[in-house]
């Protein structure tokens, strides 16, 4: 090809070709610099690393706090809204209503919820507090109790009951003990066998378990519930979003986070957050100056060659480009290792601090590379200014 | 000199002269008696000053240098040979004066049009040959011509077979003699067909041997109508060219 021909095809755009020939020089640019590029990929694989770790762990630990929190219990009441329910109406609220309100919470979140309704009965050896439970909802609520013997399995099973370990002793009964709960006017009575027997630490100690409908038959209180407890999969302000939605939507019940789980829960997330932004923070700005520090020296280094190529008809335009190409380069190499190992340190530390594996998360790669692209180039800007200020005529005398 | 093969510039032989020059020819004239009509300015220069602070480094220096002309730059060291061929070549610019390249008055040109210029109309080549160490010999080639439009490798193979280096393509210029080095570099300033080419003491570093063969392919390119403009010490060298451009304290001496 002519110079002519070339010129034409440049005026043509070429741009293919120009874009080779770029690859070509940013690759023979970099290849032969080994330590140097050796120094600056290791520096951004380790500031790519530790962010990878660093945001898995952000993107999983409030999942994992929150599932860990959960075992501390339920953490939405749901009541019937203060002035709801009429003068001549029993007591509480439809059971319906409430299954209803558990079930419009959002299903990725929800881990169980519950009816309950109290009352008081009369047991063989004495009174007791009654409650009607939809069991297994209230197993997955309750991960925290001690349980003896076995949950009730069933929710239609209306043969077995569970009782509290104080309520046990002071009945002296036993996995298997036979209970004949009565009414307190002794119109309504069931019997039913002691299946599990549950240590919580609190009320639960002392009362008796039964399913839903076998409570509302001896309470004499067909179709209703006291309230409603649910267990969320949710972060500090996302349970307050959750119950507002069903407020709107159920507007006779009154749906309110349990605030000592739910802030507790917000409060260690947004320190333990901060600390880790803190500390991803400090080793990008570590990354960037490590990254600056060798830039600047293979800059140093290849005065005479950006003298040369500017020359030979190399605009600063070009000489920016290539920089910012080469540094750009290094970054992703080093990003895809960065990413690979960091996604291992995840899992260290998800062992070490929640005995859990952390899951992979999409949104990790692009927010390593973006920080870890903007470190690198926020380290390049100096070297890029310093080739801008290179006077070809001195370079070339030797100066 | 067989290695340079091309074509003359004008497409005709045009043969090679080594006439000593009368320096009393130079100063605010045009260098060669011959009609200058007949032939394109390449190099109009006039009244060129360049001062460093108090000192001045280029003062009142006129001259022309038309197409097809070899000229020598010589002076004694600090005479300002090197910022003459810098103003030439627009890596710097002067304090006074005009310098018109090729028709174009290089005064009032912005940086980025001077690069354009330089990369069209230019082709430098340096004493120390300065060739990018990581690019093989067609490679630092193709890199010139990327610069000026589209990189062409067959064509930067042709150019490195006209100057016999053809099967030294894919060397480095680490694996390079000194003066296929310089012949490499020779090749890249005119890789792009340049108006002026422009040499910094091309033979200083540099043996007898590859000393003459430099300088036979610059008396060649002469005699295909480059225009060739050399800085040298060595009055032999000066000698071989058209005309000589004599500086002395900054100024052209008769």
């Amino acid at each position: 090809m002519a110079v002519e021909q070339r010129i034409a095809a440049r005026r043509r755009g070429a741009g293919l070709a120009r874009l080779a020939t770029f690859a070509q020089l940013i690759y023979r640019s970099l290849t032969v610099r080994g330590s140097r590029l050796g120094v600056a990929l290791a520096a951004i694989v380790v500031g790519a690393a530790i962010v990878t770790a660093l945001t898995s762990l952000y993107f999983d630990i409030s999942i994992k706090m929150s599932e860990e929190l959960r075992a501390f219990g339920p953490n939405i009441i749901i009541s019937p809204r203060p002035g709801a329910v009429g003068a001549d109406q029993p007591r509480g609220v439809a059971a319906d209503e409430l299954r209803q309100a558990i079930a419009a919470m959002p299903r990725e979140r929800l881990v169980g919820g519950t009816p309950f309704l109290y009352g008081l009965v009369r047991l063989d050896l004495g009174n007791a507090v009654l409650a009607g439970v939809d069991f297994a909802a209230l197993k997955a609520i309750s991960p925290f109790w001690q349980v003896e013997g076995g949950w009730v399995s069933a929710d239609f099973d209306d043969r077995n009951a569970m009782v509290g370990r104080r309520l046990a002793q002071s009945m002296d009964l036993s996995i298997g003990s036979a209970v004949t709960i009565r009414s307190l006017d002794g119109a309504t009575q069931a019997k039913v066998t002691v299946k599990g027997i549950a240590e919580t630490g609190e009320n639960e100690d002392s009362q008796i378990f039964v399913n839903l409908s076998l409570a509302q038959k001896l309470l004499n209180l067909r179709g209703r519930a006291d309230f409603a407890m649910a267990s969320v999969v949710a972060q500090g302000s996302e349970a307050d979003a959750i119950t507002e939605a069903l407020a709107r939507r159920f507007p006779d019940l009154d749906a309110r986070p349990i605030r000592k789980v739910s802030q507790a829960d917000g409060q260690i997330l947004d320190k333990i957050e901060g600390l880790m932004a803190l500390v991803a923070a400090i080793i990008l700005v570590i990354t960037t100056l490590s990254v600056n520090a060798t830039l600047t020296a293979m800059i140093a280094e290849r005065t005479p060659q950006i003298g040369l190529q500017k020359a030979i008809g190399a605009s600063n335009r070009s000489i920016v480009a290539q920089i910012l190409a080469e540094t750009a380069a290094i970054c992703l190499v080093a990003v895809g290792v960065g990413l690979l190992l960091g996604f291992g340190l995840a899992q260290v530390l998800g062992q070490a601090v929640f005995g859990a594996w952390v899951t992979f998360r999409p949104i990790v790669v692009p927010l390593t590379l973006g920080l870890s692209l903007a470190a690198a180039l926020i380290a390049a800007v100096l070297p890029v200014w310093g080739a801008v200020g290179i006077v070809p005529a001195r370079v070339l005398r030797g100066e | 000199m067989d290695a340079m093969k091309t074509q003359a510039r004008d497409g005709n032989a045009i043969p090679m002269e080594t006439t000593p020059v009368d320096p009393t020819s130079l100063e605010s004239a045009p260098l060669d008696p011959a009609p200058a009509e007949e032939r394109r300015k390449v190099i109009g220069v006039a009244g060129l000053a360049k001062r460093f602070g108090t000192l001045a480094a280029l003062e009142d220096v006129t001259f022309d240098v038309f197409s097809g002309e070899f000229i020598a730059i010589m002076g004694p060291s600090g005479s300002g040979k090197t910022t003459l061929l810098n103003i030439l070549s627009l890596l710097d610019t002067p304090t006074d004066g005009s310098y018109r390249l090729d028709g174009i008055e290089t005064a009032t040109l912005t940086e980025r049009e001077q690069v354009v210029i330089r990369r069209e109309k230019i082709g430098l080549v340096f004493q120390q040959f300065h060739l990018i160490p990581y690019l093989t010999a067609v490679e630092n080639l193709m890199l010139a011509q990327y610069y000026h439009s589209v990189a062409d490798r067959a064509e930067a193979l042709e150019a490195l077979d006209r100057i016999g280096l053809a099967d030294r393509a894919d060397h480095l210029p680490s694996q390079l003699s000194g003066g296929e080095q310089q012949r490499v570099c020779i090749a890249r300033a005119l890789i792009n067909d340049p108006a002026l080419i422009l040499a910094d003491e091309p033979t200083g570093n540099l043996d007898a041997a590859n000393e003459e063969l430099v300088m036979g392919l610059f008396e060649t390119l002469k005699a295909q109508g480059h225009t060739v403009i050399l800085v040298t010490h060595n009055p032999d060298l000066g000698n071989r060219t058209d005309h000589i451009v004599r500086l002395q304290h900054g100024r052209l001496v008769r």
